[in-house]
């Protein structure tokens, strides 16, 4: 019961912030811009993988040089 | 495959295709629009006023051929247009639109979607600006709503991507991660072909023949190889593609893991992918390493259709485009400037991938010639011991 209250309060205050409009104005920096910062989130992500495989073929051959000596 | 390895022109054109993705998929705007409309309610026979926040747009360009209109959703019949527009500046202009005073249907209220036409910007529609409210109220408005066609729109002149709400400038991430999936099943089909051709000659292996040698290394230990380091390196794509998923869910879907049937099948056909690399290292015999191994690649990849292309389909409930019946790619998703970038994308990374591959492969085919010599010399010499030969 007080939970259906809760929630149905909640939904009551949802209502009224979007009547207050302009809900998709950007407020933070991930989403200043268009939600640029994403993108260039993605793109280090994707460079930080090719870093990490990049330096484990650096082990898995330091191996090799050393068994090879 | 074995000439290609140590050739240099096709890692070239891997890095320069990336090099034209990263800069065409950055540099090129999205197509002009309008995020912001400070309005949101409107009643009939009033006359209205909007204040309108463009991006990427540059209304003075256009300042004497701005047309506007407010429209019905759907079939944008009725509307009416703007009886006055004053550009403040590129990115500000208000226009005030003469409600008529009758409203043409019966409901209580309708979004009006707002359309901006200029010969510079082209035409772009808001959906969902303005909110008319269905009060008849005393007015001298003597306005009415239009049932022609809207004619004469224009198409922007300039090499845009298209803009989409709450997606906006994140559509450029389907160079880097929608196409590093499809770089990934590219790879993983590779690594099948290799699998597949370990198994063939199969029968002569046991049969006892020589089969043919390169490098010092036959030709199913040289599959067996190859089959892993393309898998290790669609592996890593596959990860990334989850990963950069994740990050682009959390912008656009509200949260990193949305328990969306997308994200659970991509993740349960990697850790079919991840369980093949610890299936490897759990035989030390290389010919039933080489056999298991091969059979697993092609049952994960006979999986991995159904699990990320069919059945996220099937489903009929998915946050993720291309799902629940509607194409991947259709016009809407992806315009004629998007795959001049996104084709160019798929073939870099599939070739940047093939690169860590051959590396990968290289690397294993010295461990595994280095294993072979040891092995025998110790034939050789059987009283030596190990630790001498090794140091």
């Amino acid at each position: 019961m007080l939970k259906n209250l809760f929630t149905t309060c909640l939904l009551f205050i949802a209502h009224l912030m979007y009547a207050q409009g302009t809900s998709d104005v950007p407020q933070d920096f991930m989403r200043s811009i268009g939600k640029i910062y994403v993108v260039v989130g993605v793109i280090l992500l994707i460079f930080l993988g090719l870093v990490f495989y990049l330096w484990r073929l650096d082990r898995r051959l330091t191996k090799l040089e050393d068994q090879n000596h | 495959m074995d000439k290609l390895i140590r050739k240099s022109w096709w890692k070239y054109i891997g890095v320069l295709l990336l090099v034209y993705v990263f800069v065409a998929g950055m540099l090129i705007p999205l197509k002009p629009n309008v995020p912001i409309v400070n309005y949101q309610s409107a009643n009939l026979g009033k006359s209205l006023e909007l204040e309108l926040v463009g991006y990427n747009t540059q209304f003075t360009q256009q300042a004497d051929d701005t047309r506007s209109w407010l429209c019905f959703p759907d079939s944008l019949k009725p509307h009416i247009a703007a009886s006055e527009i004053e550009i403040i500046d590129d990115r500000i202009a208000k226009l005030r639109f003469e409600l008529p005073a009758s409203m043409p249907t019966d409901a209580s209220f309708v979004n009006l979607s707002l359309i901006v036409d200029g010969a510079f910007d082209g035409v772009y529609i808001r959906p969902d600006a303005v909110r008319l409210e269905n009060k008849e109220e005393q007015s001298s408005s003597n306005a009415n709503w239009d049932y022609g066609k809207i004619t004469g729109l224009n198409e922007t002149s300039r090499m845009t991507f298209p803009a989409r709400r709450i997606i906006e400038e994140t559509i450029r991430n389907t160079y880097f991660h929608v196409a590093l999936w499809l770089a990934m099943v590219i790879l993983f089909a590779a690594a099948v072909v290799y699998a597949i051709r370990y198994l063939r000659f199969q029968k002569r292996a046991e049969n006892g023949e020589m089969l043919p040698e390169i490098n010092g290394l036959d030709v199913r230990q040289r599959a067996d190889l190859w089959s892993m380091a393309l898998t290790e390196a669609g592996l890593l794509l596959g990860v990334l593609g989850l990963i950069t998923g994740f990050l682009w869910a959390k912008y656009t879907w509200g949260s990193y893991w949305s328990g969306d049937i997308k994200q659970y099948t991509t993740m349960i056909a990697l850790l079919i992918y991840s369980a093949y690399f610890i299936l490897r290292v759990s035989f030390s015999e290389p010919e039933q390493r080489g056999r298991i191994s091969a059979a697993y690649n092609i049952f994960a990849f006979v999986l991995l259709i159904p699990l990320i292309y069919i059945l996220p389909r099937l489903s009929g409930n998915s946050l993720h485009p291309g799902n629940a019946g509607n194409p991947a790619f259709g016009s809407q998703d992806l315009d004629g400037t998007m795959r001049m970038v996104f084709y160019p994308a798929v073939l870099g990374w599939t070739l940047l991938a093939c690169w860590m591959a051959s590396l990968r492969f290289r690397i294993s085919h010295m461990e595994t010639q280095i294993e072979q010599n040891w092995e025998n010399d110790q034939l050789q010499q059987p009283s030596q011991p190990k630790s001498e030969i090794i140091s």
